[in-house]
């Protein structure tokens, strides 16, 4: 399955990549190839440069690229602003979303997707269809219709606000989607939900990348991949049983690897 | 200054009434607030100049108000326009003051007037005629909403004064425009007298064309259980000054005050506020905004005092700020003054920018930079805009805020 996957053009082409914040190097040549249909688990220790990554693949203004770049559908998007690589199918589910108090976040959904829908050449939708197409994916989240009318987070519980974070993937369809430890503060029931949100949204078309510390939501969403960060780099790869070994054995089982590299 | 010249030769006013009289001699006397008072050490000196260089206009050419009167329910005055109202109906009566009880009680607050404090105030009354005030007194519940607009005629400087006895147990909600013309300088005072259980849902919108000067200063006396909830904008002047002062005279009121300021190019505009408790079991809650873009300034100074008589005062004020631009500057000094011990009172302030996570959090939904600047300044504008009665249902502050140049 992994062959036939291989033979499409990667969505995602980390190569090489070395970024910093207020120089202060944060990655040391992270390279990451993602396929159609591929999902992909990033783990590490706090502090490794996994939301780093994700947030620089974003575009977050904060960091440089030092080295190396980054690939969307074979296009440099090094110097994309972050708009432009979400309305070109880039999405950044964030740790700790955030609250937007005063803004309405059925305004910030449809402006959101009509930003997609707009780069797609798709008609942009007016309150009314919105409404329509809204109510359909809070399905594949159970989330309240009442959710609508609230500012954006703004008072939302931690799993309330990671189910946000889905309902938005599943408006924009993103190309790919990188979940910085969407399964965070969440219970049993809620993680269900959300990993079940995250199955109904992807396809074969789409990429996945999963940050994570724990197995139970590799237990749910199966990878294909499974890296290990360590000080700003990838220093293993492998496929889902890697995950579980990490769990077994803990992060200091992975200094050795540091050590042979 | 074409006007202060006029007043020290005693050569400004025709035809003066006995308050102009009043007024004009204590400005000859000292004509200019003093530069290094509190009150006006901020000022800039060459846009105040400018707002005292137009000639007095005491004529009003007919004005045609830029928003429309959606509902008949309303009541619309205008200062100035030969502005007669008589209204006495089953539930409620609005009614001009006489002129004996106008004099009466202009005459009383001018006794207590200082220098500095009331400058504006002075130069207000030296320069408003008889035409230009408008005194009523309000009784009843079920009352229309009120909207009263002042405006200033080009290449020139108007006075307006309006008076306002809200007697007891009476309810209104009033909205009061003040439109500055292009090249103008308008001077605006405005004085409401709360009754006991009278409450007044009072909105103040400002809003200036290119090089207009607006000197509003609003002056309430609040008798035992009546509530003062004020809503008010100020905007697109090249100078503007707004002074409250709000005295609870006998404890056991409510004021509420939600006020904003948004400067930009190079103009200046400022609020200063004074609230006073002269009893006890007062409460204030106060909120101002500034927001500054470009290369302009804005300034709040806040003062509440709490004498001793004033226990039991819940009063919180606080100043929250928003810098746009590296070379805009916002002054601000909420102040407390507390002599009574067993009372409740808070103070702060806070300056700004666009929060930049929120910013990145709409960006990485495809929002362009310009549209989730426009989001965030809304949400910032809105708590403002939601507390000036009547405006929010005819014309959309909001979009003037977010898309005006």
């Amino acid at each position: 399955m992994q062959s036939k996957m291989k033979e499409s053009e990667p969505i995602l082409e980390v190569e090489n990549l070395s970024a910093s914040t207020d120089n202060l190097p944060i990655l040391k040549g992270v390279s990451l190839t993602v396929h159609p249909g591929e999902i992909h688990a990033i783990m590490g220790r706090n502090g490794c440069g996994k939301s780093t990554l994700s947030k620089i693949i974003a575009g977050h203004p904060s960091y440089n690229i030092t080295n190396g770049g980054i690939k969307f559908l074979g296009e440099n998007i090094n110097s994309l602003e972050p708009e432009e690589r979400a309305q070109s199918g880039i999405f950044l589910g964030f740790q700790y979303p955030i609250e937007i108090p005063g803004v309405s976040n059925l305004e910030f959904l449809r402006v959101s997707t009509n930003a997609r829908r707009k780069f797609l050449n798709k008609e942009e939708l007016d309150t009314f269809d919105f409404e329509e197409l809204v109510k359909e994916k809070l399905e594949i989240v159970k989330m309240d219709h009442a959710f609508l009318s609230r500012s954006v987070n703004q008072g939302f519980s931690g799993g309330e606000k990671k189910r946000n974070e889905i309902l938005q993937m599943a408006l924009l369809e993103p190309k790919i989607a990188i979940l910085d430890e969407t399964d965070s503060g969440l219970d049993i029931d809620a993680l269900r939900i959300v990993a079940s949100g995250i199955k109904k949204i992807s396809s074969a078309q789409t990429g996945i990348i999963l940050i994570t510390h724990y197995q139970r939501l590799l237990d749910e969403i199966k990878p294909n991949y499974v890296h290990v960060m360590s000080d700003g780099q990838i220093i293993k790869t492998g496929d889902s049983d890697l995950a579980l070994e990490l769990e077994k054995k803990g992060y200091e089982w992975t200094d050795n690897f540091i050590k042979e590299t | 200054m074409e006007i202060i010249e006029k007043i020290k030769t005693n050569k400004s006013i025709d035809n003066q009434t006995e308050i102009q009289k009043i007024c004009l001699d204590k400005l000859r006397s000292r004509p200019l607030p003093n530069p290094k008072s509190e009150q006006w050490r901020l000022a800039n000196k060459s846009k105040f100049s400018n707002f005292l260089d137009y000639p007095v206009n005491e004529k009003n050419p007919k004005f045609d108000t830029p928003f429309p009167n959606t509902s008949k329910s309303t009541i619309r005055l205008v200062i100035g326009n030969n502005c007669q109202i008589n209204l006495i109906e089953k539930n409620y009566s609005i009614q001009q003051l006489t002129q004996d009880e106008l004099d009466k009680y202009i005459k009383s607050q001018i006794f207590c007037f200082d220098q500095n404090e009331n400058w504006s105030d002075l130069l207000n009354l030296s320069l408003s005629n008889a035409k230009n005030i408008l005194g009523l007194k309000i009784n009843g519940s079920k009352i229309p909403p009120i909207e009263i607009f002042s405006h200033s005629s080009g290449n020139s400087l108007n006075a307006k004064t309006l008076v306002i006895f809200l007697e007891k147990n009476c309810d209104v909600e009033l909205l009061q425009v003040n439109l500055g013309k292009e090249n103008s300088s308008l001077s605006q005072l405005t004085y409401f007298c709360l009754e006991e259980n009278s409450s007044l849902n009072h909105g103040v919108v400002s809003y200036g064309e290119n090089r207009s000067n607006l000197l509003n200063s609003l002056k309430v006396i609040q008798q035992k259980n009546s509530e003062y909830n004020l809503g008010s904008l100020h905007f697109k002047f090249d100078y503007a000054r707004f002074e409250i002062s709000i005295k609870q005279s006998d404890g056991y009121a409510k004021t509420n005050i939600k006020g904003m300021q948004v400067t930009k190019k190079d103009e200046q505009i400022s609020t200063y506020t004074k609230i006073e408790f002269n009893g006890p079991n007062g409460f204030l809650d106060q909120i101002n905004k500034s927001l500054a873009d470009d290369e302009s300034h804005a300034i709040f100074e806040g003062s509440i005092i709490v004498p001793k008589i004033a226990q039991k005062t819940d009063a919180s004020q606080l100043s929250r700020n928003l810098l746009l631009s590296n070379l805009a500057q916002i002054d601000t000094k909420p102040q407390l003054e507390i002599i009574a011990d067993d009372v409740k009172c808070k103070h702060g302030a806070t300056i700004s920018q666009l929060n930049e996570d929120e910013l990145f959090y709409m960006r990485s939904r495809g929002i362009t930079l310009p549209e989730a600047s426009k989001l965030q300044l809304s949400s910032y504008f809105q708590e403002i805009i939601s507390f000036i009665p009547i405006s929010k249902d005819r014309w959309d502050l909001l979009d003037k805020l977010l898309n005006e140049k």
